[in-house]
């Protein structure tokens, strides 16, 4: 008798396995290589799951979030990804150094980098940090203060610098106490700062602001073998960027239950969140498309700067060919879901 | 040679405390803990300590409440970084009491190998870290790898250590018995190096929990390192400290546990367990009779 329950459990246990195991067979894995877990930053990622958009559209996502000391063009060269995050130097470089990859999609049009000085202080300009020490939030940040630097015609050279690295407290202490002059990082640090009291004003120079960041990338060799599974990949990621246009409650609330730890302080939170709509959402009228303009603009600031060696043609690696597909969705459709989702979860 | 801590296996027994004096110690320890965290949280209110760097311990509790049961974000990372430190100690103390033993036993073997694996020891890991998440790809592969080297070494040195420090005298007599080199290995070398391989996997498992930091702090997907980032990246120090707390906690819970697999496995070393044993024997003996 024993014998037979156990046999009829397990029979209705593999019953009930074998569904889940046939439609995890159907998805497809999409591998992106990115600085950050799951987080406010990226919301599109996150609102796109808690609607079932990912899975809508046939795709699994694998996230690999590394620590920026990981060459991500290499991730893409030897197949371990299937999208990297690059910024315009990283995307460059790699052309330059022989990587073949496209940049098909830009995930925040408005550059989240910016150099930070505490609000009290006299710097104004660039060329008041000359001659001080200017600390950098990673090794990444470096280029960017080269072309913020030759952009107000001063060089890097100018200035000391050092990597004060990612935590929090690092970064706070050298803003607070005043141990280097500015800071050379991304948008998510000087929110923080701001929503722990420190105050902090950005003396970016303007031309940089309207820079693509956070682009994704592919290896040519993948574009047509992938193609399906990163359409429906990004036609998800839209959605999850529309959402944030007409329903920000609902965005909030998906990202209180997805990424607790960034919401604890609830003021800190919506700080994150006001942020990273204002970077993730496309100011072009299809969502994530490529500026070619924009990069034709921002590359001789680039070679001025030091961080690249040359222009390049920006037709040899810009690839719109995935921005129709992923903007044909129906955006009132997607509200409604969100709504819904927003009434049941609240 | 062997590396054995800060606390080795106890050769002799000193004698055993009693009951009454065990709980007076344990109300001393717990008087001071407190004192220290009265001065911590007084410090902190009186603006002496930066909130930057040692959040209060009130708020450090407030944050222990709510990532193990208001937000109960910290289980899954916690399953996920355990689950890593038990695979990469479980490769790690396989591969070192294995090659510890074999290099212990050849000495060919021991001339040529043993250079390499104090250069792997002395090679920082943390650099290595990356280069192992490229040529391994990303996932628990690359991780266990990490952890593996991190906790490799304590009881490679351990194991080499015993298998050599036999005492002659017994190796001697075990030849005089004609004993057989698999006897000689399993009735006398390895009886005889337990305890400092124990030693070595003590040490070994408590890196195995800084081997999972590491790895975790370069593939940020998830574990309890990826959410240590996310609290100090946000200046939430008080989460971030409840994080650290709990490794602390399982840290010394690991080695504790450590040390009463010590005590069971090398039972002979220790009072307690000969009379634990000789009493369980006396029983079999006395039912088989």
């Amino acid at each position: 008798m024993k014998m037979l329950r156990m046999m009829a459990a397990t029979t209705a246990l593999a019953t009930a396995l074998v569904p889940l195991a046939l439609s995890a067979q159907d998805l497809t894995e999409v591998r992106m290589i990115n600085p950050l877990p799951r987080s406010t930053n990226f919301f599109p990622l996150v609102v796109g799951e808690a609607l079932g958009y990912f899975e809508e559209e046939g795709v699994k996502v694998d996230l690999l979030p590394s620590d920026t000391s990981i060459p991500y063009v290499a991730f893409l060269q030897n197949g371990q990804a299937d999208l990297a995050m690059l910024d315009p130097f990283e995307t460059i470089n790699a052309l330059d150094a022989g990587a073949e990859i496209n940049t098909v999609f830009e995930v925040m049009q408005n550059a989240p980098e910016g150099i930070g000085v505490p609000a009290g202080s006299s710097v104004q300009s660039m060329a008041d940090l000359v001659g001080t020490t200017v600390g950098l939030v990673s090794d990444r940040d470096r280029a960017f203060l080269q072309a913020a630097m030759a952009a107000e015609g001063v060089s890097i050279d100018d200035v000391k610098t050092v990597v004060l690295g990612e935590a929090g407290p690092t970064l706070a202490a050298a803003m607070r106490d005043g141990n280097v002059s500015a800071i050379a990082g991304a948008a998510p640090d000087w929110i923080v700062l701001i929503a722990n009291g420190i105050d902090t004003r950005l003396i970016t120079p303007q031309s940089l602001l309207a820079s693509p960041a956070n682009t994704f990338s592919m290896a040519v060799s993948e574009i047509e073998a992938k193609r399906e599974a990163v359409t429906g990949f990004l036609r998800a990621w839209c959605k999850g960027m529309h959402v944030a246009t007409v329903n920000r409650d609902a965005v909030a609330e998906m990202l209180r239950q997805t990424v607790p730890e960034e919401w604890e302080i609830e003021e800190a939170g919506q700080l994150y969140l006001d942020m990273s709509i204002g970077m993730n959402v496309s100011v072009t009228e299809q969502c994530g498309q490529p500026q070619a303009d924009v990069w034709t603009a921002i590359q001789p600031r680039m070679v001025e700067s030091g961080g690249i060696a040359a222009a390049r043609d920006v037709a040899t690696f810009l690839n719109d060919s995935f921005i129709a597909a992923i903007n044909d969705f129906d955006r009132a459709e997607v509200e409604a879901e969100a709504a819904a989702w927003f009434e049941a979860n609240k | 040679m062997a590396m054995s801590g800060r606390i080795a296996p106890s050769q002799a027994n000193p004698a055993q405390p009693g009951a009454s004096l065990r709980l007076r110690r344990l109300a001393n320890h717990l008087g001071l803990f407190l004192v220290l965290l009265v001065l911590w949280e007084t410090g902190s209110r009186l603006g002496w300590l930066d909130p930057l760097f040692y959040p209060r311990p009130s708020a450090i509790l407030r944050s222990f409440w709510l990532v193990y049961f208001e937000n109960a974000n910290i289980w899954w990372h916690l399953y996920v970084s355990l689950g890593l430190v038990l695979a990469g100690f479980t490769a790690g103390s396989i591969l070192g009491v294995g090659l510890g033993a074999v290099v212990g036993l050849n000495p060919l073997v021991r001339r040529y190998l043993q250079p390499y694996v104090i250069v792997l020891e002395a090679t920082p890991r943390i650099a290595v870290a990356p280069l192992l998440i490229a040529a391994l790809g990303f996932g628990a592969q690359s991780k266990i790898a990490i952890i593996m080297l991190v906790c490799f070494f304590a009881p490679f040195i351990n194991t080499l250590s015993g298998v050599m420090n036999v005492p002659a005298e017994k190796l001697e007599l075990f030849r005089s018995l004609r004993a057989t080199k698999w006897q000689t290995l399993r009735k006398l070398v390895l009886p005889d190096a337990v305890p400092v391989i124990m030693a070595g996997e003590r040490l070994a498992l408590t890196a195995a929990l800084s081997g999972v930091l590491v790895a975790e702090f370069i593939q940020r997907d998830q574990g309890i390192g990826s959410l240590i980032l996310v609290y100090t990246r946000n200046l939430n120090m008080a989460s971030a400290f409840a994080c650290i707390f709990t490794l602390t906690i399982i840290g010394f819970g690991i080695f504790k546990g450590m040390e009463l697999l010590d005590r069971w496995i090398a039972f002979w070393k220790h009072q307690d367990g000969r009379e634990r044993v000789s009493a369980a024997r006396a029983r079999a003996h006395a039912e088989e009779a």
